[in-house]
């Protein structure tokens, strides 16, 4: 599904954030990447949106190389590819229902879809009784989940999140976790910049650490472990597992 | 046709939420146009009375009385006959006595001290009209070689062509005029457009994450600059028509010189100036999008950063 080969990024005056790296993500996998801040995590979710070239090597998406893609085919990548971002990116001065909307207005969608498409989507995240409400009248958890929808709400097969639990405790993380994780289970393969170690740990999916850009871990089944060392402790270490057994099933 | 809707919706949105900008760019629309309109409607004006008075008789040759004291009879005749021969004239005409004196009674009709005079002391003359108002020096050279016949030469055609060389000049600064103005209005068109995108940068951000193509986001913002154009260029054409008709009525006082401006030139300028005016707007917006939606491989310069 997302393929790196060989992937360089190197900015302007120099510093290096991404070295070198191979990476294959199959349909449906869920992958955590992992490292410390400046370790190329944000940066390798970029190159794989196209908000930046690549300075060598190529990357594929859904089997298209993006970094030869011509200017004007970048949004229709973006429609392929939801995205999940630390500060939610959700517009001010729309409804929660306007800003799930909206990802099916840009495509061009007539209202008879749009209306029972957004419908689902916010049962889904469980928001259907707030649809009318503003971004500002919810908490930051009902925020990113409202982010979730609108990324989610096309049925894109690539939803890459960067920090989407950042902003959030440890409970309402919790809660995101589920639902990308119930995204994940509709063969939505979902790439995820973290570090959070809980989650990870909590998770049990494969594992990328980055350290300088270069790719120094992959694990199939992995968790934080192996680079915490290097990293600070984290502050609120949920003592509960993520998902129940129950939920994994 | 949903998202022409939409595209609309979105438009009509933004002219709302960004009220304060939207008036100040109307009203910059407003005060250029009606410059440049009001510099195009003097012109017409100068035009026109340049043409009425173009019309009329440019030369009038005072000819000495004829008789006992005066140059042999059938001299006038003679004179006009001579004169109508040149082909500089395009008509002359003998204007006697009896009509200068008539001519006099109706001008200062009412002013009895100027009334009180010797009816024999106004000449009788030839009045020519001439077939190019450049013609008049040439003319009036000729006439005053006329010793004998001719007492004096006035001639109005030097204040015609002087008109007509302000209305000239006027009809060239005019034109600049409206092209400086046109050009401010298309700048502070583009301005108020790239104050609003500046507004909603965070939008514009969101629009392209989600995979908006430049037209989707630009769509809207060029609505929106058409339609300030629009309504500022209405305003202009209303104003100067309004201002235009009140001077008219104003000039109606004067009898040697129109202010009227026909109705068919505020048609004629004024679908033009309201093209002008979406034109404008539509120019105005791309040039203040281009900064927003310019970019090294096509996502812009705002796409988001917090990664």
């Amino acid at each position: 599904m997302i393929r790196l080969d060989n992937v360089t990024k190197v900015y302007e005056g120099g510093s290096v954030a991404a070295n070198d790296v191979s990476l294959d993500i199959q349909k449906g996998e869920f992958v955590f990447l992992v490292g410390a801040s400046g370790s190329g995590k944000s940066t390798l979710i970029r190159l794989m949106l196209r908000d930046e070239p690549v300075t060598r090597g190529k990357i594929w998406v859904a089997g298209k190389d993006i970094t030869t893609l011509p200017k004007w085919k970048i949004p229709y990548l973006r429609r392929s590819v939801g995205t999940v971002f630390q500060d939610y990116k959700l517009l001010p001065n729309k409804t929660v229902r306007e800003n799930v909307a909206f990802a099916l207005e840009v495509l061009g969608r007539p209202q008879s879809v749009i209306g029972p498409q957004v419908d689902q989507v916010l049962e889904l995240v469980d928001l259907a009784d707030k649809a009318a409400r503003y971004p500002r009248q919810l908490s930051g958890g009902e925020q990113q989940r409202v982010s979730v929808a609108r990324s989610f709400v096309n049925r894109p097969p690539i939803m890459l999140c960067d920090e989407p639990t950042g902003n959030l405790d440890p409970r309402t993380s919790v809660g995101i976790m589920k639902l990308l994780d119930r995204i994940n289970r509709t063969g939505t393969t979902i790439v995820m910049a973290t570090h959070d170690h809980a989650i990870v740990d909590a998770m049990k999916r494969r594992v990328v650490a980055l350290e300088s850009g270069r790719v120094v871990r992959d694990d199939e089944t992995g968790g934080y472990e192996a680079v915490r060392e290097t990293l600070p402790a984290s502050p609120a270490l949920p003592t509960e597992p993520i998902l129940s057994e129950a939920e994994e099933e | 046709m949903s998202r022409v809707l939409f595209l609309l919706k979105e438009a009509m949105v933004s002219l709302r939420r960004n009220m304060l900008i939207v008036v100040g760019a109307v009203l910059a629309v407003f005060i250029s146009l009606s410059l440049a309109l009001g510099a195009l409607v003097v012109n017409e004006i100068l035009r026109l009375n340049t043409i009425a008075w173009q019309e009329g008789v440019h030369v009038i040759a005072f000819l000495n009385d004829e008789g006992e004291n005066g140059i042999p009879p059938g001299a006038h005749d003679d004179m006009l006959a001579e004169v109508q021969g040149w082909e500089e004239v395009d008509n002359a005409f003998y204007w006697s006595k009896q009509q200068a004196w008539e001519e006099y009674q109706e001008l200062f009709a009412g002013q009895e001290e100027l009334l009180d005079i010797d009816p024999t002391i106004l000449p009788a003359s030839i009045r020519i009209e001439l077939v190019d108002i450049e013609l008049h020096s040439s003319v009036r050279f000729r006439l005053e070689q006329q010793t004998g016949t001719v007492r004096q030469v006035a001639t109005a055609a030097e204040s015609i062509e002087q008109l007509q060389n302000l209305s000239n000049v006027l009809n060239v600064l005019g034109l600049g005029m409206a092209i400086v103005l046109g050009v401010a209005a298309i700048v502070l068109i583009a301005n108020t457009i790239r104050l609003a995108i500046y507004a909603r940068r965070d939008e514009v951000s969101i629009m392209k994450l989600v995979g908006a193509s430049n037209w989707f986001i630009r769509v809207p913002f060029l609505l929106e600059g058409m339609i300030e154009g629009l309504v500022g260029a209405a305003l202009a054409v209303f104003a100067v028509w309004l201002g235009a008709s009140n001077l008219a009525r104003a000039g109606e006082a004067f009898a040697l010189f129109r202010l009227d401006v026909s109705q068919e030139f505020f048609f004629r300028w004024g679908a033009l100036f309201l093209v002008f005016g979406a034109v404008a707007g539509i120019m105005g917006s791309m040039l203040g999008l281009s900064k927003y939606l310019r970019d090294a491989d096509g996502t812009g310069p705002d796409v988001p950063t917090g990664f």
